[in-house]
């Protein structure tokens, strides 16, 4: 069945928005109510002592005839709404993907303030989630130092890429701008069927410094990995006060946050930071949801049904309450 | 050719006891189309011709009634003689045996022989055009009347009737004769019934005024009512109602008595579970959930109240007062009352201070 283009309406998503006309109905019901409940003199009991009923009679609560009729309301709203072919988003396992995982390989990385140090943690938690990607993930490695170069092509040799990253050496300065380019390189050159439209390219960045050198500017990187709708999901590692002694000089490498995040927000992918190695693998699992599944619009219309015939059994239940004499 | 119905005819007057319509009880709904009750069942006559309403208080007329005043007054059965009171006496019943016998001068007096005029006051408005029982209030209170007009049948007595709607108090002639009694108890009942919230402005106290406005001869005054005011919310017997005053001036030279209708709806507030309830007279609506069993009892405790004080303000004004339900038989409660009142009508209608009998 060809779900159509959703249309959205108010704040959900419709594949057949025509169906929504029947919402038109439901002023006319509450007008109705209105003026029925106006013109309840002409309907009701008669009864003669009312002067001494309204004095003694207490206060009864009139909520439920109220809420009858507000669930009846709902009720044909949900039904109305499941008529129209609602979206729903559900996160579906990709069936395949390029992920390009930058790795920082500069100096501050031998900052100590994450046991062992933050190149061992990294190499380790880097390596334990291309690990548990599916296999026929195409992977990539990119070095981030002032000279950022892809290290592998993407493959799914995982052995192969294992050993790469334990042969990451430290070097001088951090390009974060040129990294991105070189991961969108590539991306160009993940291996596809002819044809076959290539398949969708995720760039995981991990840095822990600020930025010192490269000729490309980091947002500018950001739009163009945009342009080419490869999100790229940042990860912010190490704490605030690391420090790394080089030339005999103490130096502080906090991580530049604020640049990661933009970076993040401008290619549509999310920002995370880790202060330790726990959090760097936590922050790795929720990495392998954002890269293992995507969201696929469906329809959703048993969902708004269930809501509906759940509206009308309240609204059942609370007519009968009010119209039964419970023994 | 039909075969006949041997069937025996439906009896009783609620679904209960075996009457296949539902009787007064859609004029909980609505207002009801009609009377609810023939003419030929609001009295059985015959029953009722051995019963006598006791007269006490003073009457007028000429004819040669029934009814013997206390007090001497011009008529034609011979009395006793009497001193002569100039000034007072008319010399010509001057009785001239008796002044030559004694040298004083004597008139002769007669017996006053009296005329019973009786004056029934029917209440129609909306609130007594209601039932839940076999009857309606107001068909309940004709009834009442029937029963009182053929008690009060006796030669040259006379019956009239006034029936008090919310905008008019409409007035039938009294006249004398079973005939003309049956022909009033008709009209009473063909009397177009009012519809709810209509034109306002004529209570009960309009109605017993027009009720004292209209009398000519002293005798009997009958008000037929639920004695009900419209929203009325006072409970405190000590708070005259607003009909006491007009009723405790018609007492004063009349002997009247109140027929209180009242239906068992009223009596014990029905458990129907939640519906609206509307004053067929105000504009009151309101939900009600009559299946709150404590609702119930507040509401059947202040209508209990409600009736202690018609009670309180009807002893006050000295009036006889027979409270009757429509769903029980008002012959029996009527006779019930008239073998009672036999003995305490002289002490019940005691005239006010200053006012002679």
């Amino acid at each position: 069945m060809n779900p159509g283009n959703p249309t959205e309406f108010l704040w959900w998503e419709f594949f057949d928005i025509r169906w929504l006309w029947c919402l038109v109905i439901l002023p006319i019901l509450v007008i109705a109510y209105i003026l029925l409940l106006r013109l309840k003199r002409n309907r009701g009991m008669r009864y003669t002592q009312t002067g001494i009923v309204g004095a003694v009679l207490p206060r009864q609560s009139q909520w439920r005839r109220h809420v009858a009729v507000a669930m009846t309301l709902c009720s044909l709203v949900a039904i109305t709404g499941a008529a129209a072919r609602p979206v729903g988003v559900e996160k579906v396992p990709r069936e395949r993907a390029t992920v390009v995982i930058v790795l920082d390989q500069s100096l501050s990385m031998q900052a100590t303030d994450i046991a062992p140090n933050r190149m061992d943690a990294s190499r380790q938690a880097a390596k334990d989630f291309i690990d548990q990607l599916p296999a026929q993930y195409n992977v990539s490695i990119v070095g981030l130092s002032g000279t950022s170069g892809m290290l592998v092509p993407p493959t799914n040799d995982r052995a192969l890429l294992d050993r790469v990253i334990d042969g990451m050496d430290l070097r001088d300065g951090t390009a974060i701008g040129d990294a991105i380019m070189a991961s969108l390189s590539a991306i160009a050159q993940a291996p596809g069927e002819e044809g076959e439209e290539p398949a969708p390219a995720i760039i995981v960045l991990l840095s822990d410094g600020q930025n010192t050198a490269g000729n490309t500017d980091p947002m500018s990187a950001a739009a163009a990995a945009k342009a080419e709708e490869v999100p790229i999901h940042t990860i912010a590692f190490g704490t605030l006060n690391g420090y790394v002694d080089i030339d005999g000089q103490r130096a502080n490498v906090a991580p530049d946050t604020a640049l990661l995040a933009d970076i993040a927000q401008a290619s549509g992918g999310r920002a995370l930071d880790a202060k330790s190695a726990d959090q760097l693998d936590n922050v790795y699992q929720d990495m392998r949801s954002e890269v293992g599944y995507e969201e696929v619009k469906k329809e959703v219309t048993a969902r708004w049904a269930l809501y509906a015939l759940a509206f009308a059994v309240v609204a059942a239940l609370g007519a009968v309450s009010m119209a039964a004499r419970w023994p | 050719m039909s075969t006949p119905d041997f069937a025996a005819p439906k009896t009783g007057t609620t679904m209960a006891a075996g009457r296949g319509d539902v009787g007064a009880a859609s004029s909980v709904l609505r207002e009801p189309t009609g009377p609810t009750i023939p003419l030929n069942r609001l009295a059985p006559e015959a029953a009722l011709r051995r019963l006598e309403l006791t007269v006490v208080r003073r009457l007028e007329g000429f004819l040669q009634g029934d009814h013997l005043g206390l007090l001497p007054g011009p008529g034609s059965d011979l009395n006793d003689a009497r001193l002569y009171v100039p000034g007072q006496d008319d010399v010509r019943r001057m009785d001239w045996a008796v002044t030559a016998r004694t040298t004083v001068p004597h008139v002769r007096d007669t017996m006053a022989d009296r005329e019973l005029e009786v004056w029934a006051l029917l209440d129609a408005t909306p609130s007594m055009n209601w039932g839940t029982a076999g009857v309606t209030k107001r068909d309940l209170g004709i009834a009442a009347i029937a029963t009182l007009g053929f008690i009060s049948q006796k030669m040259g007595d006379r019956f009239g009737g006034m029936v008090m709607h919310s905008d008019s108090v409409r007035r039938y002639p009294a006249r004398s004769g079973r005939q003309a009694l049956y022909g009033l108890l008709g009209k009473l009942l063909d009397d177009p019934i009012e519809r709810d919230n209509q034109g306002s402005g004529v209570g009960l106290p309009d109605g017993i005024e027009a009720l004292i406005r209209t009398q000519r001869r002293r005798g009997m005054r009958i008000v037929v009512s639920d004695f009900l005011q419209p929203g009325d919310q006072v409970l405190d017997p000590n708070v005259p109602p607003d009909w006491e005053r007009p009723l405790r001036r018609l007492a004063v030279r009349n002997q009247v008595l109140c027929i209180e209708v009242v239906d068992a709806g009223e009596v014990e507030f029905p458990d129907v579970g939640e519906l609206l309830i509307r004053d067929p007279e105000t504009d009151f609506a309101r939900y009600v959930n009559t299946s709150d069993a404590r609702a119930r009892r507040m509401i059947d405790a202040a209508s209990q109240a409600q009736r202690q004080r018609v009670d309180q303000a009807m002893r006050r004004a000295g009036v006889g007062h027979i409270r009757l339900q429509t769903d029980r038989d008002w012959v029996a409660d009527i006779a019930r009352f008239v073998l009672t009142y036999r003995r305490t009508a002289a002490v019940l209608h005691q005239p006010p201070q200053g006012v002679s009998k």
